[in-house]
């Protein structure tokens, strides 16, 4: 027992020092974030918000209020917020709808309909973005929050992990619900979604951290400065006040910091849906 | 629910061969499919179909979003791979994007799959190790590069404090171009987190039963992992280097944070264009340029390039499965 400690020993060592490349430009992101401009600037690195002359305690909320009014994060925050609360709801109904459509009812054309779709899935992003924008100005949603929403309103690579799972649900589950006089829709809403509940998750949580990190479509779409999403109000910051890492350290620790609290609440969900979505695509 | 009729059931399937359903519940259940793909396919239409097929014709044309495009034949790629004055980025901005893969995807692999081995070979803090060195991953790009560009700033940055203490001299990272691309791979690198827990669902998969005939056979530690670990792993592996390579093909969140300063959307692609990755390179001739049909003929040209590293990865699958 104690020896095998002892020959765990320099794995953990290594695990610590790989942890600590890891966490500490976070550290580092929230040490700057609540400092006073002119204690950021030392020699040597100070973790602690201690003043540059006196070395007292020095810490301010400052940088915060800056970049949360002035900068106009604060406005971005809550663009961020409901947008990303109005667009994974509504893409995941989409995408459950669709999927469970592509596992469970058999009508013609179906199974090439959905091999299309997944071809789709090659494309990069980049090569449709300059259509996509031009789509997004004739539908007269360009520079508005549904220039984000409608975009990315539907995913096929969810659809195809939504569809892998229903199809592992018995079918006999269904036909019982189906000689019950159940419907499709009455199944698909009693029956499927109540036994999907870890596929939902996993699908939910990804598309929660994808958009809500979202810098590139934002950036294409959005032109007026009151409509921007964190990242690109952020990015903004990052590029207007690059001489003041404290402003855009407060102001990355208001993207990163609801993304942490998710991962820390759902981590182990998030984990199962990597190894799985990665292993199967 | 109702259990007797559920028992019922397999009485009555197979009184009827070949049609599984009542008569009559067909036709409707073809109208419910459509009606529930409906929404996903006029997505899938107006925004992944169309597009697509829009940005090939474009990519024929000469167009600046508003006026008619102009059909030009093929110039506009003969003219990016033959015209230098014209596009004079455009060979450096595959040579950048390529330097980066080949950097970027094998450091961020070795270090995920150390990672994973490291933290298969503990039980105690096993979830707490996994947790944090995975939390690179889900941090906004826009949020990765401020942070980062502030931990590699020349004066200040911690980076140069920490190579400090091993005697390393101070860089200037970011403004040196030879540094860009090992400055890039390293923040790659940082966040391998989804490389990592795939390799550990690998390490998982492995049957004990073949590591312990490894070592009955005498094998040691390092033996076994390169004569079992390693070919256990190699689909795993091959499936992470083709996704590796398709994603550093297509860097860019990260690189325009990292290089956009001094005002308003300007961003140039780092000193002497040497973090100009090729999406960036894109995006300027796109959205700053306002030169849609050469950007949509240079994302054609990343589409196929992408397509045929599919095509390959399905052969080799196809033969690794017989």
């Amino acid at each position: 027992m104690n020896q095998k400690t002892v020959r765990r020993l320099p794995i953990y060592i290594a695990l610590i020092l790989l942890a600590l490349v890891s966490v500490v430009p976070f550290v580092w992101m929230l040490a700057t974030s609540f400092k006073n401009g002119p204690d950021v600037y030392t020699q040597v690195p100070q973790l602690l918000p201690l003043d540059k002359k006196t070395g007292e305690w020095n810490p301010t909320l400052g940088n915060y209020e800056y970049v949360f009014t002035i900068s106009g994060l604060g406005t971005a925050f809550w663009n961020s917020v409901w947008i990303t609360c109005v667009l994974v709801p509504l893409k995941l109904l989409i995408d459950a709808l669709a999927a469970y459509a592509f596992a469970r009812i058999p009508f013609p054309g179906r199974d090439k309909i959905f091999v299309l779709m997944l071809a789709g899935m090659m494309v990069p992003t980049i090569t449709l973005l300059v259509p996509r924008l031009h789509v997004t100005q004739m539908l007269g949603v360009y520079d508005s929050p549904w220039g984000i929403i409608l975009p990315n309103v539907a995913s096929v690579l969810d659809i195809f992990l939504m569809r892998q799972f229903f199809r592992t649900l018995p079918v006999e589950l269904e036909e019982a619900a189906r000689i019950d006089g159940a419907g499709r829709m009455a199944i698909f809403w009693r029956v499927i979604l109540p036994l999907s509940k870890p596929v939902l998750a996993v699908v939910t949580i990804t598309s929660f951290i994808f958009h809500w990190n979202d810098l590139v479509w934002p950036l294409i779409v959005l032109n007026s400065p009151d409509l921007y999403t964190l990242p690109l109000a952020l990015q903004q910051l990052a590029s207007t006040e690059s001489g003041r890492a404290y402003y855009i350290m407060a102001g990355a620790a208001l993207a990163v910091v609801p993304v942490m609290i998710v991962l820390l609440i759902f981590q182990r969900r998030i984990m199962q849906g990597i190894a799985f979505s990665g292993l199967k695509s | 629910m109702a259990s007797p009729v559920v028992a019922q059931r397999p009485a009555e399937t197979p009184a009827r061969p070949g049609r599984r359903r009542r008569p009559g519940i067909g036709r409707r259940d073809h109208l419910i499919g459509w009606l529930l793909i409906a929404p996903a396919m006029v997505y899938f239409i107006i925004f992944l179909l169309y597009p697509a097929l829009a940005a090939l014709y474009y990519s024929f044309t000469e167009w600046d979003l508003h006026s008619a495009p102009i059909w030009v034949g093929l110039q506009n790629y003969t003219d990016l791979f033959f015209d230098d004055v014209k596009y004079p980025h455009f060979w450096k901005s595959i040579q950048v994007t390529l330097q980066y893969t080949l950097v970027a995807v094998p450091l961020t692999l070795v270090t995920a799959l150390g990672q994973a081995l490291l933290i298969n070979a503990v039980r105690r803090g096993s979830n707490l190790f996994r947790l944090l060195l995975f939390l690179p991953v889900v941090t906004a790009e826009a949020a990765v590069g401020a942070i980062w560009r502030w931990l590699y700033d020349p004066q200040y940055g911690l980076v140069n404090a920490v190579l400090g203490l091993v005697g390393i001299p101070r860089q200037n990272w970011l403004n040196t171009p030879e540094l860009v691309i090992p400055a890039l791979a390293f923040i790659a690198a940082w966040q391998c987190g989804i490389s990592m827990i795939i390799y550990l669902a690998g390490l998982k998969s492995i049957p004990e039963s073949i590591r312990e005939a490894a070592v009955i056979d005498g094998a040691g530690p390092v033996q076994r992992f390169f004569k079992v670990t390693v070919p256990m792993l190699r689909p795993t592996t091959f499936y992470l280097v083709v996704t590796g390579i398709i994603a550093a093909l297509q860097v860019f969140g990260l690189v325009y944070v990292i290089f956009s300063g001094g005002g308003n959307r300007s961003v140039t692609g780092g000193p002497e264009q040497s973090g100009l990755a090729y999406v960036l390179h894109i995006y300027l001739y796109a959205f700053r340029y306002n030169a849609m049909g050469a950007a949509c003929a240079m994302s054609f040209i990343l589409l196929v390039f992408i397509m045929i590293i599919t095509f390959v990865q399905f052969k080799f699958m196809k033969q690794e499965a017989s």
